[in-house]
Parts: C-alpha cells; sequence; structure tokens
C-alpha cells in the first residue's frame, strides 16, 4: 500500500508540473553576451564546491567580493566534503522532476563526477563557446576531453592539476625518478613511503600513475575497460602493478597495515618526519605549504621521469539552476586574466592558469612556473576497475 | 487540545519514517527510475554481499558499538555505585554537563590530536627520550581507539540520565533496608539496584546502541579504515559518484538497520535474563562484593578536558612540527581570518537549535502528558527509530519528498529535520522525570480549585523545570551537531557550525579543523552551563521555603516525597 502511493508520488512528481516556467524567454544559446550580463544582475549563485582547503575558500571570498561589484551578482560558496554530495543531491531533484529552481547553480568538478553528471543528463550547456574568455584559453592543454570523456562544451576549463610529489631535500636530497627507485628507497628505509588509500582521490591517481609506468602506457588504459566482462585483460594489465605493491606493502609506513586518508594527512606526516615523499595534485603545492607554514622551508616538489599525470579541473552549470546567467557570468570571471593570475600566486593558491601565456602576459602578478611534462589520464573506467581491484586485494 | 498535540507529534516525527524507509526499500530492490533503473530485483544484495571485506566491516561495527556500549555501561555503573550520595557525586555531577556539552566531532578532532602516532602523547614520550614506536589509539585495525572514545563519550549521557532513575528508585531506603540484611554496599547495589535501574535505562541504553553502530563521522576520524566500519561503508557507498551502484547503497542501509534493530532485540533479551529470567542470581545468598571504580570518574573527566588544552594550542600554531612539545611559530591569523565568517555560522545555528528544539518540547509534553492522561503512549521503538536508522538513507527519501513540494523552504526543512532528530532525545530526557512525578501534586491542586491547565502551569511545570532546563540543553546540543540533515535538505544553502566544520576538516589543516572543533565545542557548552545555572535557580526556588539539609549534596531533579 505504502509502496503504491510512494510510486504514484513519484510519478506524479515526474510529470510536467514546473516546465511552465521557462517557456516564454529565448534560449540562452541565441542570447548575446550583454543580454546574459543583463539578465545576470542581481542574480545569487550557489557555487558547490569543495570546502577543505583555506586557501581556496579565501580565494572564492575575494571572487564574490569581485562579482558584486563588478556585476551585481552575489555568489555563496556552499562548502562540499566531496562534490559526490551534491551529484547525490542533483540525483534527487532529477528523480523528483525539479527541472527549474534547483539548489546548485555551478559545481566544481572533473573525471569520474563529470562522467556521471553527463550521462544522467544532469548538466546544462554547451555553453563554453558563448564565454568571451574561452578564446584566451590555451588549447594545447587537454580542455577538450576531461579524463578521455569529451566534454561537449558542457564544461568550462578552471585550472590543471599534476599528480607530482614532495621531499624535503633536508632528509632526502636525492628523491626518487620513478615507481621503480620509489620501491627501492622503501626497502632502503622501511616505514618511510605510502600513499594514500584509494578511493581517495590521490590514492586512484597514485596507483594509475604507477599502472602507466609499469605498462609503458598500454593503450588499452585509455579505452573503457569492463573488468568483470574483460577479466583476462583487465588481470593481464594490472599485474604488475600488484606485484609492485605486495612488495611495497611490507616495507611501507605502518607496513602497509594502514593507509593515510588523503594527501593532506601526507603532507602532515611528513612535516612530522614519518614519511619521506608526500603527494600532491598541485605543482605548486611545495611552495605555498612552506608559505602558509605547514612545511618547512626546505621542501621541494619534484615529479618522476616519465612526466605528471596531469588533469584540468572544471566548472559546470547544473540543468536545473536557477541562475543560469550569473553562473555564466562568474565563470567567465573566473577564467578572466586577472582572476587566473591571482589564482596561481602562490601566495593566494597557487592552481596553474589555463589561459595562453600571452593572455596571462598582460597581469603583472604572474608567478613564472613551468608545468611538468604531462602523461594524460587513463578513461574513468580504469578509475573505477583499479579500486574495486585495489578493495578486493588489500582493502580488508 | 493533548489529543491534537499527539497526532501532530506523530506526523511530524514519525510519518517522515515512511518515505525514509520507503526510500531505502525501493533502491534496495534496484528501482530507480531516474537512474534507469526499471527493473526491480535481488541484484544489489549481491553487490552488495559480494563486496570485498563486508564480514570484517560487519563484524567491526558489533565489536566496536556492542563493546562501546557495555564498557560505557559498566563505568556508569561503578560511577554510580561509588559516588552516588557521598561528597564525590558533587564533583561528578558539576563536570557532567560541560563533558556532555562537548560534541562528537570536536571531541574525535582532540582525541586524534592526542591519541595520535604523532599526537601529543607521542610526543611526550620522544620528549621524555623514550620511542614511542608506532604506538597510536588511531586507526587502529580493532577500532579500539574508536570503542574508548565512544564509552568515554556516552558515559556522561547515561550517567546524567541515570540521575532521575536513581532519584526515583530512593536509593538511600534501599540502602538502609539491604545493609540491614547483611549485604554490603557493592552487593546491594549490584543485586538490588541493579536490576531495577536498568530496565529503567533501556531508551538511553538503546539510544548509545544505536549511535554506536551507525556513528559515521566519529569513526572517519578515529575508526579504522582496512576495511571501516559498516555504517561509515554504506556512508562511501552513497557517496560513489556511480549512480547506478545507488542500490548497493540502499541494501547497506537496509543491513545496517536490520543489525541495529537486532541488537537491540538482543539487549532486550539481556537485560530480561538479568532481571526477570534468570533471577537466582540475586538471592543466592551472596552478601559480600567489592567493585572498584572510587576514582573511575577522573579518567572520564581527564580525558575529555585534555583535549581541549590541545586544540587551543593548534588553533594558534602556525608551525608545530613533532616532536616539539610546542609550536615554535605562533599565529593568530587563522582566528582572523574566521572570526568574521563565523557569527553568522553561529547565529544560523542557534536560531536552528532553538527553533526545533522548541517545537520539539512541545511536541514532547504534550505527548507524554497524553500518556498520563490516557496511558497511550509511543512506544520505545518507535521513538527509537530516528536514534536507529542511519541517516544517510532516511534522509534520500525524505529528500525526495521534500523535492514534491514546489518552492524552496530550505530552512523550513532543515529545522523539521532536526526536530525529528532531537524530539527523541527531547522524549528520553524528560521520560524519567515525568514517570517519576507524583500525581497527587496535580490532584491535590484541582482540588483546590485550580483549572487541569492551571494546576499544570503553576504546580507540575515550576517542579519539573530543572529537568526541561537541562533537556533543552541537550535537545539544542543534539541539533547544533546535526551534519547530514543540514546539508542535504538545507541544499548547502544553509551552513552550520557543524556543516562548516566537517568540510573543513576533509581538508585536514589542523589549525583550521582545531578552532572548528572548539567553536563546535563552546556553543553548546555555554548552553548547558546556562542550562546548569537556570535549573539551579528553579531547583533553589522550589526548595527556598523548605529547610535544606546540608548534608545532603545539591541534587538537580526533586526527589519524590517521602510517604511513611
Amino acid at each position: 500500500m505504502k509502496l503504491t502511493w510512494m510510486a504514484l508520488c513519484l510519478t506524479l512528481a515526474a510529470s510536467p508540473l514546473m516546465a511552465s516556467e521557462a517557456q516564454n524567454q529565448p534560449a540562452m544559446s541565441d542570447m548575446s553576451w550583454k543580454d546574459i550580463q543583463q539578465r545576470a544582475r542581481g542574480q545569487t549563485v550557489f557555487f558547490n564546491a569543495w570546502g577543505g582547503s583555506q586557501p581556496i575558500n579565501s580565494y572564492l571570498r575575494w571572487v564574490a567580493r569581485e562579482v558584486k561589484s563588478r556585476y551585481d551578482i552575489t555568489l555563496n560558496h556552499v562548502k562540499v566534503a566531496d562534490i559526490a554530495e551534491t551529484s547525490q543531491r542533483l540525483l534527487a531533484e532529477k528523480t523528483a522532476g525539479k527541472n527549474t529552481g534547483g539548489s546548485v547553480d555551478m559545481v566544481w568538478i572533473n573525471g569520474e563526477n563529470f562522467r556521471t553528471m553527463k550521462t544522467n543528463e544532469l548538466l546544462d550547456g554547451p555553453f563554453v563557446a558563448q564565454l568571451p574568455n574561452w578564446k584566451l584559453v590555451d588549447k594545447r592543454l587537454p580542455v577538450y576531453e576531461d579524463f578521455t570523456e569529451s566534454t561537449d562544451g558542457l564544461e568550462a576549463p578552471w585550472g590543471v592539476g599534476q599528480l607530482v610529489f614532495i621531499h624535503d631535500s633536508q632528509t632526502l636530497s636525492n628523491p626518487p625518478a620513478s615507481f621503480a627507485e620509489l620501491l627501492s628507497l622503501a626497502k632502503a628505509f622501511p616505514g618511510k613511503v605510502t600513499y594514500p588509500q584509494p578511493p581517495a582521490f590521490h590514492g586512484t591517481s597514485f596507483l594509475k600513475a604507477a599502472l602507466i609506468e609499469l605498462t609503458n602506457a598500454a593503450p588499452a588504459l585509455y579505452e573503457p575497460i569492463d573488468p568483470e566482462k574483460e577479466k583476462a585483460k583487465f588481470d593481464q594489465i594490472t599485474a604488475p602493478l600488484w606485484r609492485y605493491l605486495d612488495q611495497l606493502h611490507p616495507v611501507a609506513w605502518q607496513q602497509g597495515k594502514r593507509f593515510p586518508g588523503s594527501a593532506t594527512e601526507m603532507m602532515q606526516l611528513l612535516d612530522d618526519r614519518q614519511l619521506l615523499v608526500a603527494i600532491t595534485f598541485n605543482p605548486n603545492e611545495a611552495k605555498a605549504a612552506i608559505e602558509r607554514g605547514d612545511l618547512p622551508a626546505t621542501a621541494k616538489a619534484f615529479a618522476f621521469e616519465q612526466g605528471a599525470l596531469s588533469n584540468i579541473h572544471f566548472l559546470a552549470i547544473p540543468w536545473n539552476a536557477s541562475a543560469k546567467e550569473a553562473a555564466r557570468v562568474v565563470i567567465n570571471f573566473l577564467m578572466s586574466p586577472e582572476a587566473q593570475a591571482r589564482k596561481s600566486n602562490i601566495q593566494i593558491w597557487g592552481d596553474p592558469a589555463i589561459l595562453t601565456p600571452e593572455a596571462l602576459g598582460s597581469e603583472e602578478e604572474t608567478q613564472g612556473f613551468q608545468l611538468y611534462q604531462a602523461i594524460a589520464e587513463p578513461h574513468p573506467s580504469w578509475q573505477t576497475a583499479l579500486e574495486a581491484a585495489w578493495q578486493q586485494r588489500y582493502g580488508h | 487540545m493533548l489529543y491534537l498535540l499527539f497526532i501532530a507529534s506523530l506526523i511530524i516525527c514519525c510519518l517522515p519514517l515512511v518515505p525514509g524507509l520507503v526510500g531505502i526499500l525501493l533502491p534496495a530492490l534496484s528501482w530507480l527510475p531516474m537512474a534507469g533503473l526499471n527493473e526491480p530485483g535481488f541484484q544489489a544484495f549481491g553487490q552488495a554481499f559480494s563486496w570485498p571485506g563486508i564480514q570484517s566491516s560487519v563484524w567491526l561495527t558489533l565489536f566496536t558499538g556492542v563493546l562501546s556500549t557495555l564498557l560505557a555501561l559498566i563505568f556508569t555503573f561503578l560511577i554510580l555505585q561509588k559516588s552516588w550520595g557521598s561528597r564525590r557525586w558533587h564533583t561528578v555531577e558539576s563536570w557532567l554537563s560541560p563533558i556532555l556539552a562537548i560534541p562528537h566531532v570536536a571531541f574525535a578532532i582532540g582525541f586524534a590530536f592526542t591519541f595520535s602516532s604523532t599526537g601529543m602523547i607521542a610526543r611526550l614520550i620522544t620528549s621524555l627520550g623514550g620511542d614511542p614506536g608506532q604506538f597510536s589509539l588511531l586507526q587502529d585495525p580493532y577500532g579500539l581507539g574508536l570503542t574508548l572514545a565512544l564509552a568515554i563519550k556516552e558515559t556522561p549521557f547515561l550517567l546524567l540520565m541515570s540521575l532521575s532513575v536513581l532519584q526515583q528508585l530512593n536509593v538511600s531506603r534501599l540502602m538502609a533496608v539491604g545493609s540491614g540484611l547483611g549485604y554490603n554496599h557493592a552487593a546491594t547495589w549490584i543485586s538490588v539496584i541493579l536490576p531495577q535501574w536498568l530496565p529503567r535505562m533501556r531508551l538511553p541504553i538503546f539510544a548509545v546502541l544505536a549511535y554506536g553502530i551507525s556513528v559515521v563521522d566519529m569513526a572517519m576520524i578515529l575508526g579504522p579504515t582496512r576495511p571501516p566500519t559498516f555504517a561509515v561503508l554504506v556512508w562511501q557507498w552513497f557517496n560513489d559518484p556511480d549512480i547506478n551502484l545507488m542500490p548497493r547503497a540502499a541494501v547497506g542501509a537496509l543491513l545496517l538497520l536490520l543489525l541495529g534493530l537486532a541488537l537491540l532485540a538482543l539487549f532486550r533479551v539481556f537485560e530480561w535474563l538479568i532481571c526477570r529470567g534468570w533471577q537466582q542470581w540475586q538471592y543466592a545468598g551472596h552478601r559480600q562484593h567489592h567493585l572498584p571504580g572510587r576514582h573511575l570518574h577522573w579518567p572520564l573527566i581527564l580525558v575529555p578536558m585534555m583535549v581541549i588544552p590541545v586544540l587551543i594550542t593548534w588553533s594558534v600554531a602556525l608551525r608545530w612540527r613533532f616532536p616539539d612539545l610546542l609550536p615554535s611559530r605562533f599565529s593568530l591569523q587563522f582566528w582572523q581570518q574566521e572570526t568574521a565568517f563565523v557569527a553568522e555560522l553561529i547565529a544560523t545555528s542557534l536560531l536552528i537549535a532553538a527553533i526545533s528544539t522548541l517545537i520539539a518540547l512541545i511536541l514532547t509534553i504534550g505527548c507524554l502528558e497524553y500518556r498520563e492522561k490516557t496511558g497511550i503512549g509511543l512506544p520505545g521503538w518507535l521513538i527509537a527509530m530516528p536514534m536507529v536508522l542511519p541517516q544517510v538513507s532516511l534522509l534520500f527519501g525524505i529528500q525526495v519528498t521534500t523535492y514534491l513540494m514546489p518552492g524552496q523552504h530550505h530552512l523550513l526543512w532543515v529545522v523539521w529535520s532536526h526536530v525529528l532528530f532531537v524530539f527523541p532525545y527531547l522524549y528520553l530526557a524528560l521520560d524519567g522525570p515525568w514517570r517519576s512525578f507524583d500525581r497527587r501534586y496535580t490532584q491535590t491542586a484541582s482540588s483546590l480549585g485550580l483549572s487541569a491547565l492551571e494546576a499544570w502551569w503553576r504546580v507540575k511545570r515550576p517542579m519539573l523545570m530543572p529537568a526541561m532546563c537541562l533537556a533543552i540543553a541537550v535537545g539544542c546540543s543534539v541539533s547544533l551537531a546535526q551534519y547530514l540533515p543540514t546539508l542535504s535538505l538545507g541544499a548547502g544553502r544553509v551552513s552550520s557550525l557543524t556543516t562548516e566544520a566537517v568540510a573543513l576538516a576533509s581538508g585536514q589543516d589542523r589549525r583550521v579543523s582545531a578552532i572548528y572543533g572548539l567553536l563546535q565545542g563552546l556553543v553548546p557548552f555555554l548552553l548547558f552551563i546556562i542550562a546548569m545555572l537556570a535549573s539551579r535557580y528553579y531547583q533553589t526556588k522550589m526548595t527556598a521555603e523548605k529547610t535544606t539539609r546540608n548534608s545532603e549534596p545539591h541534587v538537580l531533579i526533586r526527589e519524590k516525597p517521602h510517604y511513611k
């Protein structure tokens, strides 16, 4: 009885109850940028983004002040512990047929979360080509693909992530140049090397980077994999990785009985002299952490010889956002030379810019730094498959 | 009027359980139309059971949940039998509330800073020339750190709940009879008071047990990770970005629910055995027992108190490298950064706490009075539901239901969800005092010509005011600690101290975590202080005309009068 009642409610809700509002205005893609800016005035944007980093939160507070004074837009940073919470909420709104007036106007995503939102049609757009600052974007960066998933103009690039390592040059003068050397280091100094426990973002990325080195970047990594249907193939490709980990764990931190929960925890352990090497997705993290007092002044970032696993992180707009115009204006501002230069300043955040050097050059506060040689991210299906296989082998 | 309140309680506090439960059941059967799952079936059960390590995860949950509850229960009993009615009780009682006020998250953060492999204890050992090695009570494979932290955190709650129960039992007379029959102190406590105390503590113990197995935030900070406890595992499943795996999470939530109910049933059997089923031990004639516990309350006071200075030091540390005992560089910048934003957060948190506690209080009183009048009360299992159900699963269904209402009333939904979770605790806190209230007072008042309402307002209310003050403090602190309901029903648009604290703890900047941990603890702490003062005030108001006997310690809840 209750079940039928609930089912009835759900079907009712899915009927176009609220589709009447948005009928009488032109589609966003036909509007000029000027019209969009005009409509955006006075709107409030709820931006759901990871809230675990003070430098990022402070930067977004600055952005909020700027868009208020320039475009009369109120920007609220909704701090989430994991953006998957937001995917969940959007999913629930889709369930109930809430196709307008949603609670989220803008999200900060990439990889697996983007794929989820794209395949479940939770995103608005395509809108990226409409943004005036899109032409300043450095197209040599992989901005058309997000973990091999085509972006289709549904998300705009915001910054660059590179998986690099940090060491304290005082305790470890000669950092390893490959995963093989990392293993030798762990054997020489037992208990001083580890990686975050998958499915933590950095932990899975560590596995992917190791797999790329150990298989010499097998082409299969860039195609979808179904570990159940293609078990033999998956097992064969990943065998070197498990052999590697089986050797690493006994000499790892706490004999591999425990793994740090996150990259931040590894940074603390590096600072506490418990580890020799920490991991981060921000090539400027070492410098920024010294500024913040999180690491000793002798800390340095380094990448392995094969290069650094690289990806772009993006901004997107949910399909049912309440302030779609203002969200576009804010995203465009976040891609402006001024905002990008401020973001890449290591005293502010230190996240690399996605604009061409020419576009950035006009800004005085640009920090000159080199990105490491980039290795592309495998297909997102590998991420899920690796996480499941790691859990199967070492998770308990 | 009372009937209306009773019905309102049912609608507000029990009805949401229906969509909540349906919201678990349907996805568990893989019926999730929006994710394109239209084929109901049992495949999700297979997915859940084939998860590597699910067995050890469930065992871990049982172990930590049951052991921590038993420990808390034993601690409570030992402290009571040694301190109740003695001079020490005053110390225990005055420390109860502040410790109870420290929220779980704040306590877990402080506990981690103190007992981790680079925590305060390890630093002390190192500075004394020792080698802490891998000493760590953090995320140890058996969850001992988590168990201990839970036990320490729950004991004050059980002690507070025991207050009114023991008032009711009139311990001093039981003791007199016991010693007259040649039983020593401990033996009287074991064979006379325990069988009467345990059944009356049923609901609080249920609450502790249910919390112990479904706790997520504390287990994430202190619990093991390979595998995590089952509640954390379910929470991780719910957060899996792959929507097709949603049914697996729903199955997990369902299992956790069944596990919780099974444990409660088991505990009920255990209680029946001790008190009814196998009574022989009560009169087997052992008149001499010895129990420890004279100083047991000290560790329970000191550990929570110890984490506070550690939190304070972290909040002003710029550089604090292991194994230094003190930071090498201090800075107030973190406090300065946050103060501007904190005022608003505190205001929002307090507003929600005040409104939801007030509504829950009115409903609770309505239900209790209705029970008094008609004998129809809410069954214990129904009350315990919101405390036993894993919040994650309950909220998904409720969330979908709220979307069926047009418009955006985020604050309203958040307040309502808080009422849902605060109500059981208030009911628990007031159930005892209401039961032990002597009806003859109101009867006398009525016979002197007061209407029922007047009699309640002028006689019963003032006498129960001390209990109500503390209940309000408990309710507010429960509301202040809500993380998931605030986040999911507020759609992120309602930020409270706790949502902010957890979001920032995910980044694990120890300084910022410390600040929010402190703030999160400070607000309920102040509330409790106010509640204590208010409760004392009403207490003295009540007893002002009486000659007070100095030999007796100050009690919070009025005793029943003696009828000789």
